[in-house]
């Protein structure tokens, strides 16, 4: 037999695949994110300017927000499809009984009860009436679309007095950055979770949750009283959330929060976390939620139909999912919890 | 709050020095410093055959008082609907006991094995340790009390590394104004864990590697020495050389062996395999559709007889 090696024109690819994919995928993010600022700064002029730069951070407030509970939920194998809603639901009960007259604050409190409410009512369908996540979260994303509707009459509502949260600016020393409070209480939510997730007891068990079930239970870990923790989290997201989308637009209407829910979990998966639970970072989810606020800012710079735009988030998350099985496939995951 | 772990495996020979005559008791107290599984691709077991010895000397002795037993289990039964995996299942371990549980597939040796880790509750009948009753409420419970267990199948967290898994449950946290918070303390974590499967495993490939990296007989040797590094007064080892090689059963048995070498300690291992039983037990009780069939030491009885009864020709 010939001991010649025979020429293998695959293997160079395979080769060129596998180093891309165990170039860890934190740093890929990276990397697209930043590969996506330099493409839209070449193509537009006005990309770079600060009043956009602001624009773009601006529209990954919200998102963001919700991203990090998101994310919390799915490394413990829960998802939570109710966010977008929820945030119509609380927005909607606070331009209600602001319109009522009954002052800003009862407003506002009206708000954060409304979002409670819903988070409370998919703790317990998940935990005492064991309906799955998804399912449960489908039905109240669905149900507080309509309570949203009923509450405000289908109307446009709009209020005033409310500007602060969405619209008070913070100038950056030395600099024509004009930073958006929205941000940094963005800031202030990713820093918690991240906190939460990496160095408490608490952050431990959902990533166990996730992993095994299982041996977390057989462990003593308290997986119902974890869960419902996790969905009021989410409901403290959704009533900022709610609170930060009022005071942009000044108003709520039928479709106010529609497909949040949608853009937070691309970003949580986009952002490295699996389904399969136990993966998942939320420096990966801003990261990922950056990347989408950037191509939709880019998009938009470069005249390119909003129809585009969501035929383009739609294929980035299937993406995602399938270069997340690749990679898992070839082992080396990449997130994993570690003492 | 829990308790803290024994210190390393160190303990495991502290105990030794009560009701063992003197001219023995050396030989347990160098009992787990000279245990060392070689968890990598090689074997090389070094137990010291001394410490075996040296425990049966401690529990043979006759000037040792008669001891209470460590674990009585009083009329268990368990059912899962129409099945009867326990049918008034009564017998006492003592402290320093080694027991081989028995019987054929679906005998109900687990079903034994999660009622005592309270991860069952009997239908009927109940459980003493140490002379109390036993809380079969939850898994936790039973930890408190001094029972540790390795699960069939393992109930490791396959994508956490060593020290997670040790510590899952039972984590501890930092002090002061970072307590409430819940704030690991994950470098003492950390290090303790390290220092315990070090003395234990002397050639883990990586400590932080997570465990499904890991082959199953170094799995099995994580879950063991989980259990013995919270120095647990029971240890039930539900088939912990299942689906193993020659070499890491070697590895494993080696191991068990070791922790058998306490005289403090009682140990319930499940097994299919009548050498591995052999190997480590000293006391045979064999299961059958969920009653006791025999109850038998090792030194009256041959496999051939404990196979009759498992098969119920006997
Ligand atoms: N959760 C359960 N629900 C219903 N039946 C069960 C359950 N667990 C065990 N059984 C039944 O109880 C009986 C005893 O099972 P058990 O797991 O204790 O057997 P085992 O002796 O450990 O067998 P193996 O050697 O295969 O592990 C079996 O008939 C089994 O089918
Ligand atoms: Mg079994």
């Amino acid at each position: 037999m010939n001991s010649e090696p025979l020429p293998k024109p695959a293997a160079s690819f395979l080769a060129l695949l596998r180093r891309a994919l165990t170039f860890t995928s934190a740093k890929a993010r990276l990397v697209v994110l930043v590969a996506l600022c330099l493409g839209f700064a070449f193509s537009s002029p006005y990309f770079l300017t600060s009043k956009n730069l602001v624009n773009v951070v601006l529209n990954a407030a919200v998102v963001g927000i919700l991203a990090c509970p998101s994310t919390l939920l799915l490394v413990a194998r829960q998802v939570d499809l109710s966010v977008g809603s929820a945030v119509g639901f609380a927005a909607t009960a606070l331009t209600v009984v602001a319109e009522k007259g009954l002052g800003l604050t009862a407003a506002v409190f009206a708000a954060i009860g409304a979002a409670m409410a819903v988070a409370l009512i998919n703790a317990v369908a998940i935990t005492r009436l064991r309906v799955n996540s998804l399912i449960a979260t489908l039905g109240t994303m669905a149900a507080f679309r309509g309570a949203a509707k009923l509450i405000g009459g289908g109307r446009s509502i709009s209020v005033d007095g409310f500007g602060f949260l969405g619209q008070f600016r913070f100038t950056i020393p030395g600099t024509e950055f004009r930073l958006p409070f929205a941000v940094l209480l963005l800031l202030a939510v990713a820093a918690l979770f991240a906190f939460l997730m990496r160095y408490t007891r608490y952050g431990l068990h959902m990533y166990a949750m996730g992993a095994n079930p299982k041996a977390a239970r057989l462990a003593g870990v308290a997986l119902e009283l974890n869960v419902v923790k996790a969905f009021l989290l989410s409901g403290a997201a959704v009533a900022l959330a709610s609170l930060i989308r009022v005071s942009e637009i000044g108003a709520t209407g039928p479709s106010t929060g529609m497909g949040l829910e949608f853009l937070a979990i691309t970003g949580v998966i986009l952002g490295g976390a699996s389904l399969g639970g136990g993966r998942g970072t939320i420096g990966g989810t801003i990261v990922a939620i950056l990347i989408l606020a950037v191509l939709d800012n880019g998009l938009t710079l470069m005249r390119i139909t909003s129809y585009w735009q969501e035929v383009v988030r739609g294929a980035l998350l299937v993406a995602a999912v399938a270069f997340d099985q690749l990679r898992l496939r070839r082992g080396k995951p990449e997130v994993r919890f570690e003492l | 709050m829990s308790k803290t772990p024994a210190a390393g495996l160190g303990s495991v020979s502290v105990a030794a020095g009560l009701r063992v005559p003197a001219s023995a008791s050396r030989a347990p107290a160098a009992g787990l410093g000279s245990v060392s599984v070689a968890a990598g691709s090689g074997v090389t077991v070094s137990a010291s055959k001394a410490s075996a010895a040296a425990s049966k000397a401690a529990t043979d002795s006759p000037s040792a008082p008669a001891p209470a037993p460590l674990l009585e289990a009083e009329n268990l039964s368990k059912r899962f609907g129409a099945v009867e995996a326990l049918c008034s299942v009564s017998f006492s371990i003592n402290a320093g006991e080694v027991v081989g549980l028995v019987g054929d597939n679906g005998a109900g040796k687990s079903t034994f094995v999660n009622i005592v880790s309270g991860v069952l509750h009997p239908t009927s009948g109940h459980v003493r340790f140490d002379g109390n009753l036993l809380d079969l409420a939850n898994p936790a419970a039973a930890r408190d009390a001094g029972i540790e267990t390795v699960y069939q199948g393992l109930a490791l967290v396959e994508m956490f590394d060593i020290a997670s898994n040790f510590y899952l449950g039972r984590e501890v946290l930092r002090t002061g104004i970072r307590r409430p918070l819940g704030v690991l303390n994950r470098r003492l974590m950390r290090n303790r864990s390290k220092a315990s499967i070090e003395q234990i495993a002397a050639k883990f490939p990586d400590l932080a590697a997570a465990v499904e990296t890991m082959s199953g007989g170094q799995r099995q040797i994580v879950a063991i020495a989980k259990a013995a590094f919270w120095g647990g007064r029971l240890l039930l080892l539900d088939e912990p050389t299942a689906a193993l090689g020659v070499q890491e059963s070697a590895s494993v048995l080696e191991l068990i062996r070791g922790l058998a070498a306490d005289s403090n300690r009682a140990m319930i291992m499940i097994a299919h395999n009548l050498q591995h039983i052999w190997s480590v037990c000293t006391r045979i009780l064999v299961l059958r559709r969920g009653s006791l069939a025999a109850d038998l030491q090792r030194e009256e009885t041959t496999p051939e007889e404990v196979v009759a009864y498992i098969t119920g020709v006997r």
